[in-house]
């Protein structure tokens, strides 16, 4: 009996191995196409299914309470937007104004424009939204209004910010915030189905399932003219699948699955702003007490050393980095990307392995015990670094790092676990993290000395500067946005000497396109850090291609 | 000739001799993982997703690892958390079991308390919530593993004691003056081994392919170590794109070595059982 149940278990996984592997054989891609061909029939010839990535769909879509924490709300406008080109142009607003002192923000807002429920947009509506985000800051991680004194209508159209001290992002967070009817706000239904002027509204939110939204045919900016649109949320591997028996029209897929066809779409590759890199704590090892006296070890005895950041940075060979482990999707970057009018891309040249090796000897790190790794007094010259488990190319990216400096003599133990872990370990190892955002402040978050140990992802390295302190400092008072951009670009280069972070790359978004969809390239922006939901914010402008 | 064969397969020596070649395997496998350079299943990104060849076995991965070497060496951990598992659940149970038939009264109510809440929460759950507890990693799955195959075993010792404890030899020898340390030890565990240790061998698949199941569903060993389950669940990223070797040799190898595990188990069964020993 036992022997009989063996071997029917054996003969069944030899036939799935032979099932499985029969899928990968051209004879069975005839079928597949069959069956794609049936589902376009089925489609009909003005709505869409997409994916694009895997978890948006889980929260509020309230603008009030942050919903689309990924790129810009396309249910509800703020007052300005950018364009392809990375610059402020008006949204809801027709013009604004900055004062000398840059303390008052005046927005012009367009006149006739209507709400999904047929209401006119008016300043009021727009002063609420902002008051109920400010009385309500802390359900709002995306919209930080904290720097706000006031808003004020001043006419039907004209709407009066009044800053408490100059905070030049702040134009950036009126792009960033939609705005919601005063008349018909609602905390509650809004989560599921919010109100705004945007170019289309909900017709059904099931939370970790699908989005289905429909065209606002009154938008002001003209209706889209695909009408309908499903977003599906599934995990990556599920939705190629999908995509693969024809049922997806866009699906975002890792730079991995780059080098794969599928039948009737074709790949597009977005450009982002999206770069990643992997922290080099800069202390020397220490004990630190927060307030609730809890103490910590921070920094790291091998990366606290100028001479091993310095040689990681142009020692590694970024674009053999990327082919490894990205397939060569992806720029090398070894700063923020020049699509940002804030990034200072001034470059260097990258994997001279010599040069490199010339700064490590100096700084007297030799390999003694001849084990390819070099030391000083005892020390090894290894550190970890953290990759998040859910972000597999995060550790390919890390694992090729590894690979390439090797050959420096510096180990790197490449860790895969939990945010939680990565974030205790933050303060004295390296982690590879992902930034993208229209956005200087996150110059502040990274580098601003204050910042250390206080909250969570901020300026984990424990990176100290005072003169790029005092430049941030300068960025955020600036008067006018370009003071602002020429004071970021300062403290970019300022910090930039000590190397505190090894700038990998600049990743770019992969998608899986229907033929018979036009995503209008032309008029994406640059993807901000999204995990591949970025590309939904111009659907307004997708096309069907008549056959 | 064939007479002679056939008395020389008797079914003693067929026994004895699957047990050998199914032990002589396993023992291989941990060896080989044991005492294998991790170069073997080095990265080499020029040989990314090679499907089965000479060079390659098993295929390749997505960082162009060999796939035969890492199954090699996964099999090889699972294994070893196997032997540690087992010798750790096989003494707790050993010693569960023997005081709660011997002592009785409230000792026996505590053990059989304990296997009670052990075997009520299912295993899966206990399993994850251990190691989650211990930071997960290699010291959580082993942990995990050790400290819950026990009950089974427990049962079965305690079951077999009290049998033994009311045997007229056993109960002679209280009478001849000895304590019931001395009982347990000289009359008692002797006439158990043949079920425990049976017990003992059959223990191993289960904690194989637990170790394989928290480690697939992400609570045991991180990415970075080769072990089966980091590499099954790996492969199912890939398999929507026809990569099936990734799945199917490593899984075949983690089946064949809990279907030899269990085939060693029940043989033993046979030489060392008192009812069939000397069939």
């Amino acid at each position: 009996m036992k022997k009989k149940k063996t071997a029917v278990v054996f003969w069944m996984i030899f036939l799935l191995g032979f099932a499985v592997s029969a899928c990968g054989q051209p004879k069975d891609q005839g079928k597949d196409s069959e069956r794609q061909r049936d589902g376009e029939k089925e489609a009909s010839s003005d709505s869409i299914v997409c994916y694009v990535g895997h978890g948006f769909w889980d929260g509020s879509l309230d603008p009030v309470k942050g919903g689309f924490s990924y790129g810009y709300d396309f249910i509800n406008n703020g007052l300005v937007r950018v364009n392809p080109d990375s610059e402020y142009e008006g949204d809801l607003a027709e013009s604004w104004e900055i004062s000398q002192d840059a303390l008052v923000y005046t927005y012009q807002l367009k006149e006739g424009i209507a709400f999904h429920d047929g209401s006119k947009l008016t300043a009021e509506d727009v002063v609420f939204t902002y008051e109920t985000v400010m009385a309500n800051q802390g359900q709002n991680e995306k919209v930080d209004l904290s720097k706000v004194e006031k808003v004020e209508a001043l006419d039907t159209y004209t709407v009066q910010f009044t800053l408490k001290e100059p905070f030049s992002p702040f134009l950036d967070s009126t792009a960033q915030l939609g705005i919601v009817p005063k008349e018909s706000y609602d905390r509650e239904s809004f989560d599921q189905m919010p109100v705004g002027t945007g170019p289309w509204k909900v017709i059904q939110y099931d939370t970790e399932q699908q989005l289905i939204v429909e065209a606002n045919e009154t938008y002001f900016e003209g209706a889209p003219q695909i009408k309908r649109v499903t977003f599906v949320d599934m995990d990556n591997e599920a939705a190629f699948s999908n995509a693969k028996s024809g049922q997806l029209d866009v699906v975002m897929v890792q730079p991995a699955y780059g080098v794969e066809t599928l039948e009737g779409m074709h790949m597009e590759k977005l450009e982002t702003m999206d770069v990643r890199n992997i922290s080099l704590p800069y202390r020397e090892p220490e004990t630190i007490t927060d307030e609730e006296g809890k103490t910590y070890t921070v920094g790291n005895p091998v990366t606290s050393d100028i001479a091993v950041r310095k040689a990681l940075s142009v020692g590694v060979n970024r674009q053999e980095v990327i082919d490894h482990a990205f397939n060569g999707v992806g720029r090398p970057a070894e700063g923020w990307t020049d699509n940002l009018i804030w990034g200072n891309t001034a470059s260097y040249e990258d994997g001279q392995v010599e040069e490199a090796e010339k700064i490590l000897e100096e700084a007297g790190w030799t390999d003694q015990d001849k084990d390819g790794i070099r030391e000083k007094d005892g020390v090894k010259c290894a550190f970890e670094v953290y990759t998040p488990a859910d972000e597999q190319d995060r550790y390919m990216l890390a694992a090729a790092v590894a690979e390439n400096v090797k050959s420096l003599g510096i180990e790197i133990q490449v860790k895969q676990t939990t945010w939680d872990e990565i974030t205790e370990n933050a303060y004295s190892q390296g982690v590879v993290w992902g930034y993208g955002q229209y956005s200087p402040m996150v110059i502040d978050s990274l580098f601003q000395s204050e910042h250390f140990g206080k909250q969570a992802y901020q300026n984990t390295n424990g990176y100290q500067n005072q003169e790029v302190d005092a430049l941030i400092e300068k960025a955020i008072s600036a008067n006018s946005q370009e003071n602002a951009v020429k004071a970021w670009k300062e403290v970019q280069t300022a910090y930039e000497e000590d190397y505190p972070y090894l700038f990998l790359v600049n990743i770019e978004h992969c998608y899986f396109v229907s033929d018979r969809l036009d995503i209008s390239v032309d008029t994406q922006i640059p993807h901000p850090h999204g995990h591949g939901m970025p590309i939904i914010c111009n659907m307004k402008d997708w096309t069907i291609r008549e056959k | 000739m064939n007479k002679k064969m056939d008395k020389f397969w008797n079914r003693k020596r067929k026994t004895c001799f699957v047990i050998g070649v199914a032990g002589a395997y396993l023992i291989l496998v941990l060896a080989a993982g044991l005492w294998m350079s991790p170069e073997r299943y080095g990265v080499d990104y020029n040989a990314k997703f090679t499907a089965p060849c000479l060079a390659h076995p098993f295929g390749t991965d997505q960082m162009g690892r060999d796939m035969f070497f890492r199954s090699v060496k996964g099999l090889s951990n699972s294994i070893l958390i196997g032997i540690l598992a087992s010798s750790v659940s096989s003494f707790i149970a050993l010693v569960f079991g023997v005081t709660a038939a011997i002592k009785g009264g409230k000792a026996d109510g505590f053990v059989n308390w304990c296997v009670d809440v052990c075997m009520g929460i299912p295993h899966l759950v206990l399993l994850i919530l251990i190691s989650f507890m211990m930071g997960r990693g290699g010291k959580g799955v082993m942990t995990a593993v050790a400290l819950t195959h026990w009950p089974e075993l427990t049962r079965l010792v305690r079951a077999e004691v009290l049998q033994i404890r009311s045997a007229p030899y056993v109960k002679a020898s209280y009478r001849m003056g000895k304590t019931r340390f001395q009982a347990a030890k000289e009359h008692m565990i002797p006439q158990v081994l043949p079920v425990y240790l049976i017990g003992v061998v059959l223990l191993f698949p289960h904690a194989i392919m637990h170790e394989a199941a928290i480690t697939f569903l992400g609570f045991g060993f991180s990415a970075e170590v080769p072990a089966i389950g980091v590499i099954l669940s790996e492969s199912m990223k890939h398999i929507a794109t026809g990569k099936w070797w990734m799945a199917v040799f490593p899984g075949l190898m983690l089946l064949l070595a809990v279907v030899l595990f269990d085939l060693i188990g029940e043989n033993l069964k046979r030489l060392l059982h008192p009812n069939s020993g000397n069939e």
